[in-house]
């Protein structure tokens, strides 16, 4: 049998009460790096404004053509929070791994499922800010005939999570295969095209739309465009995607957990949580 | 003249090591960007199609032909930048990177050269590969001549004063992948908008012209397809404003470098902080 130990003047914390604290540091210091990159942040949300003004314009034939731009937007969307998870989530860890304060931070007896909360709350934010910027811009700026019902929340907020999701899967990897880095440009190019920022899925040749439905967020996409043109989400159902959208992000999430749990034991264990 | 020649030799090495190991990411990355290509092929210009849900996607040789000629000098140019970026920052966050300041060599040599010729070595390989499998779709017709050369040399000279604006960038902020995935897509999209695909605003024309592909790929176009030669002074492919975009890019790049390297040393914040 074991016992915690306080050090004379020292208070033990209840377990929620240090849970909670754990997990706070750990958020509250990937927000105020966020804040320390907002210049950076901020550039990139232009630049992405841009590009996607400038894709429109390239499927357009120099045109903006509003219904494309309708069914996109959702994916430009999608593509900011798993692109921003993504970078900023395996970019972070691998920060971490070779200053030597990610070995640190599991110094600590918090279990390592709640640093990776606060990393992923962090990382959402940073994600998310610039991702709904950018939806209210061209929303507003453009008005596209968009019909929106609350229940245009369910396929949102699952989209988020299967991009967070597709954001912990490359931060883990970092553990084991340190140049992900590179390759998450890569992926992040293909949940941009195959995801429906450049066109919806459902356009594409039928072999190509199947390995889409794969990728993180595309079906996300066509599934909040369904709510968006007023179908509801019984459309959804009855034609599969919800389902699909449901395993998708279930699987997703438990692959990005499962792998950042497995790569962080494998760490510990090898020595991998600092620069070899 | 000796050392200089061996510290270029072993900055290279190191570059085509890196290359080396990642031999999974360049079994990825090619044939996605190939893919990509052709499936871009039809989708340019078809938004009523698109809107209205249907979309023929037939392989049109003289369209991916055209497109080919955007985005081969358009990806040269993405693999070039990422590569040498997140290699700079692996070396940063390392630690490696303030050894290599300690050599008695000019920075921009060991910093910038040597790293740069490695990362062109290899994107020259990674453009060919991307060639072979798009044409194993599709038949390509091009005219191939050497006066394309002038262009494609161009396209270097403006890469390697992009690569070093960015290089000075990772140098002092680290973490710039967001600035650099976003300025690179910008960079293939107006290089598309160099071609005769469609028509385009004056002003997205406008800022086109800035952007430090597009000149190069409509001075490609007009030699490999539009059977025109390299020697038209003026216009966006014209060899002046060619050589005006490679000049200012270099410069600034090389201006850029030595500003935020020097911020950089003075701040003491050459390595991980």
């Amino acid at each position: 049998m074991t016992a915690a130990i306080a050090r004379p003047g020292t208070r033990t914390l209840a377990p929620r009460v240090f849970a909670r604290r754990a997990f706070a540091n750990e958020a509250g210091k990937g927000l105020w790096l966020v804040w320390r990159r907002r210049a950076i942040t901020i550039t990139g949300l232009v630049v992405n404004g841009f590009f996607f003004l400038m894709i429109q314009f390239l499927i357009g034939g120099g045109h903006l053509v509003l219904p494309v731009l309708a069914l996109t937007l959702p994916g430009l969307f999608a593509y900011v929070v798993a692109s921003t998870a993504a970078l900023q989530g395996a970019g972070g860890i691998a920060e971490e791994v070779t200053a030597g304060t990610l070995e640190q931070a599991h110094l600590s007896p918090a279990p390592p499922f709640l640093l990776a909360l606060g990393r992923l709350a962090a990382i959402a934010v940073e994600g998310l800010i610039p991702a709904l910027v950018l939806v209210l811009a061209f929303g507003l700026g453009y008005g596209p005939h968009w019909v929106i019902r609350p229940d245009a929340l369910v396929p949102l907020a699952l989209v988020i999570v299967d991009g967070l999701a597709y954001g912990l899967v490359m931060t883990a990897l970092v553990l084991r295969v340190p140049p992900i880095g590179a390759i998450v440009h890569v992926f992040n190019m293909a949940i941009g095209f195959f995801g429906g920022m450049f066109v919806p899925i459902t356009i594409f040749p039928h072999g190509v739309e199947i390995v889409a439905r794969f990728l993180p967020t595309a079906v996300g996409t066509e599934v909040l465009n369904t709510a968006l043109a007023g179908r509801g989400l019984g459309a959804a159902w009855a034609d599969g995607t919800l389902p699909w959208l449901l395993v998708h992000v279930v699987m997703l999430a438990a692959l990005g957990w499962g792998t950042f749990l497995y790569t962080v034991h494998w760490a510990r264990r090898e020595g991998g949580l600092s620069p070899k | 003249m000796t050392r200089f020649l061996t510290a270029l030799g072993n900055e290279v090495r190191k570059g085509l090591l890196f290359a080396w190991a990642e031999r999974l990411q360049i079994a990825i990355e090619t044939p996605f960007f190939a893919a990509f290509i052709l499936l871009l092929g039809p989708v340019i210009g078809s938004g009523h199609q698109i809107a209205a849900g249907h979309l023929s996607w037939t392989l049109n040789s003289h369209r991916i032909s055209v497109l080919m000629v955007a985005f081969l000098p358009a990806m040269f140019f993405f693999f070039q930048g990422v590569k040498l970026f997140w290699r700079l920052l692996g070396e940063i966050q390392a630690g490696t990177i303030e050894q290599v300041y300690l050599s008695p060599l000019p920075s921009w040599l060991v910093a910038a050269a040597g790293r740069l010729l490695a990362a062109i070595t290899e994107t020259i390989f990674l453009t060919g590969v991307i060639y072979g499998l798009v044409s194993a779709f599709v038949t390509l017709h091009f005219h191939w001549t050497a006066a394309a050369l002038v262009p494609v040399a161009f396209l270097v000279i403006t890469g390697i004063g992009y690569s070093l604006i960015m290089a000075g960038m990772t140098l002092l902020w680290k973490r710039i992948a967001l600035l650099q995935d976003g300025f690179l897509f910008l960079v293939m999209i107006f290089a598309v908008s160099a071609l005769p695909l469609f028509t385009i605003p004056g002003w997205f024309a406008g800022i086109g012209r800035v952007f430090p592909v597009t000149a190069d790929v409509a001075s490609l176009y007009g030699v490999m397809l539009g059977h025109r030669g390299v020697t038209g002074l003026w216009g966006t492919g014209g060899l002046v404003w060619v050589a005006v975009t490679a000049a200012a890019y270099l410069a600034a790049g090389i201006l850029a470098f030595r500003v935020l390297e020097h911020v950089t040393k003075v701040r003491g914040a050459l390595a991980a902080y």
